[in-house]
């Protein structure tokens, strides 16, 4: 995967954190119009899936810029951005189950 | 009565405090401090022949031109970098005092002396020469590659670089990780990219799009604020940028450049 | 002689430390400073939210998350804006004048930064609102 598109991801990612972070922050804020987006769990679910997977991706990638530019001998590179996806794997598993819990479908 | 002459009549005296290193005996870096008195034409390049003359032989500085042309003599002034040759003493003095540091980020050879081997390297990496496909029309050519005024406009600015390092000392990303390529190389690229006469797209993408390229720039400006030709690395990166946004859709950087025929040896008579 | 066999003071990199030299430079240097601290700042408030969603710093700090992650995202426009759009760039001249300043920086970009620093304010201002009025009284 070139550069260009990891960072071309991280721009679109950025995108969506705002668009979806507002929805979730609507939803838990402002009572009248959060249980309109609450209401069909389906769909909030669907969106804080989405915004889970954007901020994930938005933040592990940053902490891989910073850690490329901190670290920047080659033998490190591939090591750090394995690393990197697979605890960004992980973590979006823990995620996703603490977010079925909270929305109460497990 | 005024004449150009009173630039040159000393004004008073400048304490100039220089940083002394020399890795092979000195265990630690040092300063040492000049007096010497300054007119108000007086350049920081002058001040320190002075001192090399008067006081102390033993310092050691890059310089050439002296007028802002080769780009040698760059050093940090009060914390900034600029170009000594043409930095007024009496422009940049703090209460009567100027520091002097050699550049940022690059390796020290002697005093204010830095060694620009990977600075170059890295120049050289980014291929900054005009590369053409047409191998026939190199060897046997039949007439100039065309270029409008316009589609020279795009790359003249970053032409005007010196390679005095100033924006490579000044770039935040290059403190920390010394494989970054540098302002200086990025915007040498996105120049030879975007002029018409050039083939070596490819090629240039796969040096800058990597993962000590382009991208890791953030925009800091830095390169761009302390440039003494004004050429705007910064701008240079982010339009690269861009370019290899619109590559990956398949866009080309420029129409290719169409060769004007000459008809060499004829001669119009009238 | 590369540069890894030099000694500490001869390798005269700067280090973490170029990344807080701001004195003596533009206003954008500044922000780029701030949107990495910022940066990991949230990093490390995602972290307890993530595991226990109930998590939350409280009251006033809150708003401070909101300072942060509002600038964050204000210069984050403004950074995507430039460098995927070239939106405020500029075009390369042709014809420089003395003292020149650049034009990716001063020209139109300087509108952008503006716009950004008005977004930033009023994002804050609507967080800080909820943070501390509207939600102690939603059951906090």
């Amino acid at each position: 995967m070139r550069e260009s598109t990891k960072m071309l991801l991280h721009y679109v990612t950025g995108l969506l954190i705002i668009v979806t972070g507002l929805i979730h922050l609507l939803a838990n804020n402002e009572p009248n119009v959060g249980k309109l987006i609450t209401g069909n769990t389906y769909l909030y679910l669907s969106n804080m899936a989405i915004f889970l997977a954007a901020l994930l991706y938005h933040a592990f990638n940053g902490i891989r810029v910073i850690l490329i530019e901190l670290v920047p001998d080659k033998c490190w590179t591939k090591l750090i951005g394995w690393a990197i996806f697979l605890i960004g794997i992980v973590t979006y598993i823990v995620g996703f189950q603490v977010l079925l819990m909270a929305l109460g479908l497990i | 009565m005024e004449s150009s002459m009173d630039l040159w009549k000393p004004v008073g005296t400048v304490k100039i405090r220089v940083y002394k290193y020399n890795p092979r005996r000195d265990f630690a870096p040092g300063w040492k401090e000049y007096e010497i008195e300054v007119s108000r034409g007086t350049t920081i390049l002058d001040a320190l022949l002075r001192i090399k003359e008067e006081i102390d032989p033993s310092l050691a500085f890059r310089y050439s031109c002296g007028q802002a042309l080769c780009g040698s003599c760059a050093m940090m002034v009060n914390g900034r970098q600029m170009l000594i040759c043409r930095t007024r003493v009496l422009e940049v003095a703090k209460d009567g005092k100027i520091e002097l540091r050699p550049l940022d980020n690059f390796p020290i050879i002697r005093d204010l002396a830095c060694d620009f081997k990977s600075f170059f390297d890295k120049h050289r990496a980014v291929k900054p020469w005009i590369i053409r496909k047409d191998a026939e029309e190199l060897e046997n050519p039949t007439g100039d590659y065309k270029q409008t005024i316009e589609e020279y406009a795009r790359y003249y600015q970053f032409t005007d670089c010196l390679l005095c390092g100033a924006c490579y000392s000044a770039c935040p990303t290059v403190s920390t990780d010394h494989e970054y390529l540098g302002p200086h190389a990025l915007a040498q690229a996105y120049r030879y990219i975007i002029d018409t006469r050039d083939d070596g797209l490819e090629e240039r993408i796969a040096v800058v799009d990597s993962d000590h390229g382009c991208w890791r720039c953030h925009f800091a400006t830095s390169c761009s604020d302390v440039c003494p030709k004004y050429v705007d690395p910064a701008q240079g990166i982010q339009l690269l940028k861009k370019l290899i946004m619109r590559s990956k859709l398949g866009f080309k950087p420029h129409k290719p450049a169409e060769v004007l025929s000459s008809k060499i040896g004829e001669v119009k008579r009238r | 002689m590369s540069e890894g066999e030099l000694e500490y003071y001869a390798q005269n990199r700067r280090g973490v430390s170029g990344w807080f030299k701001v004195r003596g430079y533009v206003i954008e240097r500044k922000l780029y400073t701030l949107h990495r601290i910022t940066g990991i700042l949230i990093i490390l408030f995602i972290l307890p939210h993530f595991y226990s969603t109930g998590w939350h710093p409280g009251l006033w700090w809150d708003a401070l998350l909101g300072i942060i992650v509002t600038f964050h995202v204000a210069n984050g426009i403004r950074l995507t804006l430039l460098e995927l759009f070239g939106i405020g760039l500029g075009k390369p001249l042709l014809v420089k004048k003395p003292f020149q300043r650049p034009v990716s920086i001063e020209g139109k970009q300087r509108y952008l930064l503006a716009i950004s620093i008005i977004l930033f304010i009023i994002l804050a201002l609507i967080w800080s609102y909820y943070a501390i009025l509207v939600k102690p009284l939603m059951g906090g």
